[in-house]
């Protein structure tokens, strides 16, 4: 868009040998005013993220000091270390949070593969049956879901366990996760389909030999938004898991810093950082995919 | 020996027919075009003789054999599509065995034929590489080297050449010409370009409006067109066609209309069913001959007048695109001919060949039997 609003302008600046006094400096006051825009959403996202990292390594003096520092004056990795020789089992919380996240956005991936080519390619009744009411349930809201799946879990005996929470994650992330990965089949030109038909494959021959590596930016962006959205998740494990160890971070932090923890700003910035980390390196990993385009090269046109 | 029988195939997308009771018959070996506009069902007679697509009616043999219910990858068929279909993720060594593989074909035996075909196509040196660092040209080879290594009983080619350069395209005809008879499998090309078709084809199957119009060798359908559609999209530029009456006088039958005063051969005169008042005129470009005014005083001679609307020279000859009575049409005439742009001319008719008799309600040509 900027891009091509620059070309624009240069455009402008070269067809009109005596350009308009006012009209050019119109032309050259946009770019400033976008910059100044960007520049004011940046800082209002960015501004607590480095409100949070640089005061995970202030001290505790400093942190709660009357003047605020932008810089820490006296750099300390103390919060960090509080992490995991404190009484917060924060540890314990990292590793709950990475299992059943982890195994969510493989598992929920899988799953949304397989019903992401059904809706792209199958030709049955009830398609757009299946896929519009599947589109419906992921309107309901969050907390409607939470007590009928508290019941259920109740009966199946899993709650404090990884396998309640991993099968509430993936309920949440099947909907949206199946439509994603139907978009990116559906951009997976058909006639590679045919090619392999004709090479005497069979449709799940095609699914996994061809359609998925293809597919590969779409499951690992499909993989990335589910983990991100497990890891973030605050109220299922909140209802599902009431063993303070057996908590993710989300409830966990937000649990033991409530509490026994209410003024160790430090700590908590510290633990908030480390929680965000993982997101951090995700989204990265997702960016680099999307970015490349796969299929490239396989129709003529292209 | 695979021969290829289509029975009545009929097929319905919802409520749009797109083919109504095709019936063809392909002899093994042979190289069959279907030809046609968009929309007129090409495509979809060959996608369902590969089996990507079923008969809504009809019967498809393969030899004596039925092969309505076999799905495409037992067809023994291999198919070059459009856009060629490549697999992106494959290197061409790969995209040209992954049939082979699976049909559990012993690895060194995989590897000589991806080879021979590379060999056969110019494309030994790209069999490492990506298809997206391949041009259109090595991609369409590659295409064909992934249908011919698998020595299939049929051939099915799907507008292969439609994305290539003009230039391109003239060198890949001769190619795939060369592949056919390497690889001795019944061939059916599908292509809207009539070109490609006149060149390529041993016998060629015009299709419109999801109907076989006519099949028959390039000459036969050039010669001797079955009805008005058949005799336009043939050839170019195409058949200029005039519509006149008919008048019966002692001796000969003339169709004479606005600028146009044509006396029928004796054989075209008797084909006219008897009471037909009004037909259509089709000339072929070359059956006319730039004339004085004055040959139409001749009341033997054959001729029609227009007003000259451009004029395409081409070096060795020139095409004169002109209006007669309302109705545009094209004459090839030699590139010393002296006409202006909004000229009046006359052109003579040469009887012989150049010159169809329309019926004016139906478009079905009036021919004595001998010549159909």
């Amino acid at each position: 868009m900027t891009q091509v609003l620059q070309e624009k302008q240069r455009d402008t600046q070269r067809t009109s040998p005596r350009p308009d006094e006012r009209r050019l400096r119109r032309i050259r006051t946009i770019p400033a005013v976008s910059t100044i825009v960007i520049a004011i959403g940046l800082a209002t996202v960015a501004g607590p993220l480095y409100w949070m990292v640089t005061a995970s390594f202030k001290t505790k003096t400093e942190v709660t000091a009357l003047n605020p520092t932008m810089v820490p004056q006296d750099p300390t990795v103390d919060n960090y270390t509080g992490l995991i020789t404190g009484s917060m089992p924060f540890t314990d919380f990292f590793l709950n949070s990475v299992v059943t996240s982890v195994v969510t956005a493989i598992g929920a991936t899988f799953i949304c593969a397989l019903a992401g080519y059904s809706f792209s390619r199958g030709a049955y009744r009830l398609r757009s049956g299946f896929s519009l009411s599947i589109l419906a349930v992921q309107m309901l809201p969050f907390a409607v879901l939470i007590g009928p799946l508290y019941l259920l879990m109740l009966k199946l005996h899993l709650l404090n366990t990884y396998t309640g929470l991993i099968l509430g994650y993936t309920t949440f992330a099947l909907p949206f996760g199946a439509w994603m990965m139907k978009g990116f089949i559906d951009s997976v030109p058909r006639e590679i389909e045919e090619a392999a038909r004709v090479d005497g494959y069979s449709r799940l021959g095609i699914l996994f030999r061809v359609v998925l590596p293809l597919s590969l930016p779409g499951l690992s962006t499909t993989a990335v938004i589910i983990f991100i959205n497990s890891w973030n998740n605050l109220l299922y494990p909140l209802t599902l898991v009431t063993d303070t160890e057996k908590l993710t971070l989300p409830p966990g932090l937000m649990q033991t810093f409530n509490g026994q923890f209410q003024f160790d700003w430090g700590g908590m910035m510290a633990a908030t950082t480390v929680t965000s980390l993982p997101l951090v390196i995700a989204f990265f990993a997702v960016q680099k995919y999307m970015v490349r385009g796969m299929t490239a090269g396989a129709l003529g046109g292209t | 020996m695979t021969s290829i029988t289509l029975r009545g195939i009929e097929k319905t997308f919802g409520a749009e027919t797109a083919l109504r009771s095709c019936d063809l018959v392909i002899s093994d070996r042979e190289f069959l075009v279907l030809v046609g506009p968009s929309g007129s069902g090409k495509t979809t007679l060959l996608r369902i003789i590969s089996g990507l697509e079923q008969a809504t009616n009809g019967e498809i043999y393969f030899g004596d054999r039925l092969v309505n219910d076999i799905d495409v990858g037992d067809r023994d068929i291999a198919m070059v599509f459009q856009n060629y279909g490549l697999y992106p993720h494959m290197s061409v060594y790969n995209n040209m065995a992954f049939g082979l593989r699976r049909r559990k074909i012993p690895k060194q035996d995989i590897d000589r034929k991806v080879n021979e075909a590379a060999q056969m196509l110019g494309i030994g040196a790209l069999l490492h590489r990506k298809p997206r660092q391949l041009s259109g040209g090595q991609r369409q080879r590659v295409a064909l080297g992934r249908a011919i290594v698998r020595d299939p009983a049929v051939f099915l080619l799907d507008e292969p050449l439609s994305n290539l350069d003009a230039h391109l395209r003239t060198q890949m005809r001769s190619e795939i010409l060369k592949v056919h008879r390497t690889v001795t499998a019944t061939a059916v090309y599908v292509t809207h370009d009539q070109v490609e078709a006149l060149t390529m084809g041993d016998r060629i199957a015009v299709m419109s409006d999801g109907v076989i119009q006519q099949v028959d060798t390039p000459e036969a359908l050039y010669d001797r067109p079955v009805n008005r559609f058949v005799a336009g999209f043939i050839g170019t530029p195409p058949m200029g066609f005039l519509p006149g009456a008919v008048r019966r006088q002692p001796g000969t039958t003339k169709v004479t209309g606005e600028g146009l005063h044509v006396c029928l051969p004796s054989d075209l005169a008797g084909a006219l069913p008897a009471g037909t008042s009004e037909v259509v005129v089709g000339v072929r470009p070359e059956a006319l001959r730039l004339v004085a005014d004055s040959f139409t005083e001749d009341e033997s001679e054959s001729w029609l007048q227009g007003i000259v609307d451009v004029i395409e020279p081409l070096g060795s000859e020139k095409h004169v695109l002109l209006t007669s009575a309302g109705v545009g049409l094209v004459a090839k005439l030699p590139r010393t001919s002296q006409v202006d742009v909004g000229q009046k001319i006359t052109l003579a008719i040469e009887p012989t060949g150049g010159l169809h008799v329309f019926d004016a309600d139906t478009g079905v040509a009036l021919r004595p039997e001998d010549r159909r």
